[in-house]
């Protein structure tokens, strides 16, 4: 079924990297030195110098606001820094650790190996652009560094020094100008609005080139000393002298120097258009600023803070702690390894074969990382010999022979009256389980509704002896790992937490939100089929199912599956908090996703339905091979944006009383007897990593939307 | 062929459908939780003893399982707060502890389930968490309407209200000094309406603002923005001491709170093994605290009882423990692995600038303190 790979006639090409080849279609931007761009761009007249002049120093209030609060010395961060493993993992315990490095590991080799292999490392960064973030960068830092107000001086108490009433004002100019900055702000903007009236009512502003710039460039710097002058005026708080503050701020010079001093060297290097045109591939830039961080981790002081064996620990001058930047450098070095694995076998003849184990790789990710490597499952060894094996092997051997059997391809009506009688049988077990009638283990029922869907399905795969060793191969192996993983599931957890859920914060949240895709991605697209189907009863149901849950807030189903659908259940069965909110999280998510989709739907042309009846398709393989693919194509962009919000909709998990992320951050920590009352620090650091979070799905997206052309076919 | 095939397929369908575990081993459905350990308990043994309430003697099922599963608050210091590693401690979280050693002679038996003030009695009634310790205040409308019952009161805590010395305020300053101050309490809670209430019953205006949070209105208070803050006198004395700027000096008062707050513990409706076993453990600690047994002396106070009472209370000859479907030395282990009641006060409250006060002392220092007699 797999489509052939198409082959590059040269070899060098396929070497070459895929951004490149797209880049060199385009024609070349006209190269502006740095005055022309900024005298087209943002002073082309009077009045759009104006805006530019005063939202930059919008932007430069909300940036020094954002710095001065992040690096004010009433800042706890140590809360923060303490609390990081309890944010992430919540009670997880410190000596199965190794566990939760595992999974990140597994999950790096596989990122690493399919970035390598399956993305064509298309895009990339072009040297230019790369020289121009790097400079922009350092720049953004040495403005922090000056905007910035200084650290107050700190007494004996380690608290700030304040000033006694009669040296609280002295007659100084900056002291005046602490007093009068705004004022003064407000003027300059004023002498600036003047300004451009005048050389817009001459009519010169881009006849007389240098005369209007200049002006506008002299108040800017102006408004910028206020502002920074202002920062070192003397206050209530006695605070360090600009001189002291620049020294402490010696590390953020070095970057910020690094870094404008590599983007200016690259730039230099720039020579010609060719080189400028140049493409960095963006996982390289990517790998170079992840391994800075874990250089830092080894050489930057960032402060040793913890909470072990229940003292607290906090050591400001040193590193981070060896726990947390071994593991962090394994990580960096098996990402950076096997993504260039991968980028070496992708030439070879292996390469293509390995996409589709990759793929069902990921898709099992998850629940072999919770089951298996997360709860350290304590298997009861007599029962899986003598249960669970044996069932296995059954439901293998006599599924795989029902397949083998239906997909032959002249089976026919026979086919269909074994499959459905075997969907009676399963029906039949599932109607007794409900009345109690006769026990019976649910994974045999399961196993035998799958077995019932895929013997109705078979007929639509039927082919020749190869083709039917395929699909036979195919079922046992779905078997086994179905099997196992209802075991791991089966078996309790070793792994000991003094409180209920196993693991919280991050990790619930992340768990929550991949369970929650996983679960209503095809629940989705079933509804959308079923919606545009032709069969009455399947659109009514689905309609009916979309409208309730659309119309239903997310936050009443997450109560309802957490606090009021144990009631429902037999006597014997609970449905855990974190079980509940994933199925209500699901089933909201499915009825929007399934708008998307259907949308995606309306899109495949009428003819591609007509094309695939004529060559006497079946509605599944219609659907599975035609209609499917160009839909789901069309609704990536708002599919991706539903898996957003979904990720971020995660934090209603807090409502419920999980302590997922935002909880932790919002509840917890400022409630804890030594962190009393802070709460501000965790909650910037929460919304910071869920922003990472969100932004990089996004940033894939565009990708991926690139790769597939959306929006172009 | 045809034939025998579909012959086959029927009879193996039958022998799948029909063969299988006697016991039934629900897959908890969708599961992303680790429920299935719960979930795939049988649980159709019927209990052979006495039972009480409709869904079994729960005392019974706790000993089953092996572990309590304790609601607490997690978010409220001296009481139940969370630490990074994510132990829990304080007053109620050793309360969880004393009763999981009554029950199972290990007080690290015990499954903290932190809980939101609004869903802790949703909770105790949907069966998640075995008792609950949640500084929660013994009303008669949460006793009768609510359907659960309450145990021995371990803090009597009160509203009372905090000011800034400089403001001319002091520890002796009455509900009728804070006229025409702008006083700041939560939203939608008791705090709220009691102290409008007592600012009425004195005859003063106040002018009442109210957050949905307490850390915005300890914010407020050290910015000016609040002039008299109230909440329950504990934790008002904990913010005083974790909180309280060098330059301010904060004072609480009235010296008698006003409202009372009895904090007790609450077990679901009708279930007396269970309740007995969670009331005699509070006693337990309380006898001890009475009789200077603690859990430095107690091997020495159990090899020499200084009384019979203390003798049967620490296992010796005439103890009552089995009776009550426990071991012979269920409050030994709790006194030794937790302390009494003294201990667990002081071991919370000094390290936020509290005292057990007049209203936590024995009775025979004239407090509130008061079991009734082991025997």
């Amino acid at each position: 079924m797999a489509a052939p790979m198409t082959e590059g006639p040269d070899p060098a090409a396929l070497e070459a990297w895929a951004g490149d080849e797209e880049q060199a279609t385009k024609p070349e931007e006209p190269s502006l030195s740095a005055g022309e761009w900024l005298s087209r761009n943002l002073f082309s007249s009077a009045v759009n110098s104006l805006l530019t002049v005063v939202f930059s120093l919008l932007l430069v209030l909300v940036l020094r606001g954002l710095l001065n609060f992040m690096f004010s010395e009433e800042r706890t961060w140590r809360a923060v820094k303490t609390n990081m493993r309890f944010l992430f993992t919540h009670a997880y315990p410190q000596s199965q650790y190794a566990r939760i490095w595992v999974c990140i590991g597994v999950i790096a080799v596989l990122s690493g190996l399919s970035v390598g292999l399956l993305a064509r490392t298309g895009g990339g960064i072009s040297m230019k652009k790369l020289s121009m973030n790097l400079m922009a960068a350092g720049a953004l830092i040495a403005l922090g560094i000056l905007l910035r107000e200084p650290s107050a001086a700190v007494g004996a108490d380690g608290r700030a020094i304040h000033r006694s009433g009669a040296e609280a004002r002295g007659d100084s100019f900056v002291d005046w100008l602490d007093a009068n900055a705004l004022t003064v702000l407000g003027l300059l903007v004023l002498a600036n609005v003047l300004l451009a009236a005048w050389f817009h009512h001459r009519g010169t502003y881009l006849q007389v080139a240098t005369e209007p710039r200049v002006a506008h460039g002299v108040l800017v710097l102006a408004s910028l000393g206020v502002l920074i002058g202002q920062q070192y005026a003397t206050g209530e708080v006695v605070r360090e002298s600009f001189a002291e503050a620049m020294a402490d701020r010696a590390w953020w010079w070095l970057a910020a120097v690094v870094l404008v001093g590599a983007g200016a060297a690259l730039w230099a290097g720039l020579g010609d258009a060719r080189r400028r045109n140049t493409f960095v591939p963006a996982m390289y830039v990517f790998f170079a600023g992840a391994g800075l961080m874990v250089l830092s981790a080894w050489v930057y002081p960032w402060g040793h803070y913890a909470f072990l064996e229940g003292e607290f620990i906090a050591e400001p001058g040193s590193t981070v702690a060896m726990t947390t930047k071994l593991p962090w450098t394994v990580i960096w070095i098996l990402l950076v390894a096997t993504f260039e694995l991968g980028r070496a076998i992708k030439g070879t003849r292996v390469g293509p074969r390995l996409r589709v184990p990759l793929n069902l790789l990921w898709v099992m990710t998850p629940f072999v990382l919770y089951w298996a490597v997360l709860r350290d499952p304590d298997l009861d060894w007599a029962h899986v010999m003598s249960t669970d094996i044996p069932m296995a092997v059954f439901f293998a051997v006599f599924g795989g022979l029902v397949v083998w059997y239906l997909a032959h391809p002249r089976i026919g009506e026979t086919g269909r009256v074994v499959a459905v009688g075997l969907l009676l049988v399963a029906v039949l077990n599932w109607v007794a389980a409900f009345f109690g009638w006769y026990p019976m283990l649910q994974k045999a029922r399961i196993s035998f509704l799958l077995l019932a869907v895929v013997a109705m399905l078979a007929h639509n795969f039927a082919g020749d002896r190869s083709q039917r060793m395929k699909l036979v191969a195919a079922w046992v192996a779905a078997m086994a790992v179905f099997h196992w993983l209802v075991t791991l599931v089966n078996s309790p957890s070793t792994v000991d937490t003094p409180t209920d859920a196993l693991i919280g914060g991050f990790g619930i949240t992340l768990i929550v939100a991949v369970f929650t895709l996983l679960l209503s991605f095809p629940l989705g697209v079933l509804l959308a089929l079923a919606r545009t189907s032709k069969l009455p009863i399947f659109r009514v149901l689905s309609t009916a199912y979309i409208e309730v849950f659309r119309g239903v807030p997310l936050i009443t189903l997450l109560f309802f599956f957490t606090l009021i659908f144990n009631l429902f259940l037999p006597q014997n069965m609970t449905l855990v908090d974190i079980a509940g909110a994933t199925i209500g999280f699901s089933l909201f998510s499915a009825a929007y996703l399934a708008e998307n989709v259907r949308g995606g739907l309306q899109a495949v042309r009428r003819g591609q339905y007509e094309a695939s009846d004529a060559v006497g398709f079946t509605t599944v393989q219609r659907t599975l091979f035609i209609v499917l693919p160009q839909a789901l194509r069309v609704s990536i962009p708002p599919l991706v944006g539903q898996v957003i919000a979904t990720f971020k909709e995660t934090s209603l998990l807090a409502v419920v009383g999980i302590f997922d992320f935002l909880r932790i951050a919002d509840k917890v920590i400022s409630a804890q007897s030594e962190f009393l009352g802070v709460k501000r620090e965790g909650l910037l650091f929460v919304s910071f990593v869920y922003w990472i979070f969100a932004y990089n799905m996004s940033k894939y997206s565009q990708r991926l939307e690139k790769r597939l052309g959306v929006g172009e076919r | 062929m045809r034939r025998a095939l579909l012959a086959v397929v029927a009879v193996a369908a039958l022998f799948a459908s029909a063969c299988g575990d006697p016991d039934p081993q629900p897959v908890a459905p969708g599961s992303a939780g680790g429920s299935a350990p719960e979930a795939a308990e049988p649980a159709t043994t019927a209990p052979e003893v006495v039972t009480d309430g409709e869904d079994g003697d729960l005392l019974q099922r706790v000993q089953q399982r092996g572990r309590l599963v304790c609601g607490v608050s997690g978010t409220r210091v001296i009481f139940s707060e969370t630490l990074p590693d994510g132990t829990v401690v304080g007053v109620d979280a050793d309360y969880c502890r004393v009763v999981a050693a009554v029950v199972f002679g290990d007080s690290d038996a015990v499954e903290f389930v932190s809980l939101t003030a609004a869903e802790r009695f949703a909770a105790l009634q949907a069966g998640h968490i075995d008792v609950l310790f949640r500084s929660t205040t013994w009303t008669q409308s949460r006793d009768t309407e609510v359907g659960l019952d309450f145990g021995p009161v371990i803090y009597y805590d009160g509203q009372q209200l905090m000011a800034r010395a400089a403001d001319g305020f002091s520890a002796s300053s009455q509900v009728a000094d804070i006229a025409g101050a702008e006083v700041c309490a939560l939203a939608g809670t008791t705090t709220e309406q009691n102290v409008s209430d007592a600012a009425d019953a004195a005859g003063t205006e106040i002018s009442l603002s109210t957050f949905e949070d307490f850390d915005q209105i300890v914010e407020n208070f050290i910015g000016g923005g609040c002039d008299v803050i109230t909440a329950d006198g504990s934790s008002l004395a904990g913010r005083k001491a974790k909180q309280q700027p060098d330059d301010q000096e904060w004072v609480i008062f009235p010296a008698i709170p006003i409202s009372k707050e009895p904090l007790a513990p609450v077990y679901p409706q009708n279930q007396s093994r269970f309740a007995d076993a969670v009331n005699w453990a509070v006693y337990a600690t309380i006898i001890a605290d009475e009789k200077g047994i603690t859990s430095g002396n107690v091997v020495e106070m159990a090899a020499s009882p200084p009384d019979a009472e203390a003798r049967r209370l620490l296992g010796g000859e005439d103890e009552l423990q089995t009776a009550m479907g426990l071991a012979p030395d269920a409050f030994y282990r709790a006194i030794s692995q937790v302390g009494n009641y003294g201990e667990i006060l002081a071991r919370h409250l000094e390290p936020a600038g509290l005292t057990r006060g007049s209203l936590n002392a024995s009775w025979r220092d004239g407090g509130l303190i008061y079991a009734p007699p082991a025997r």
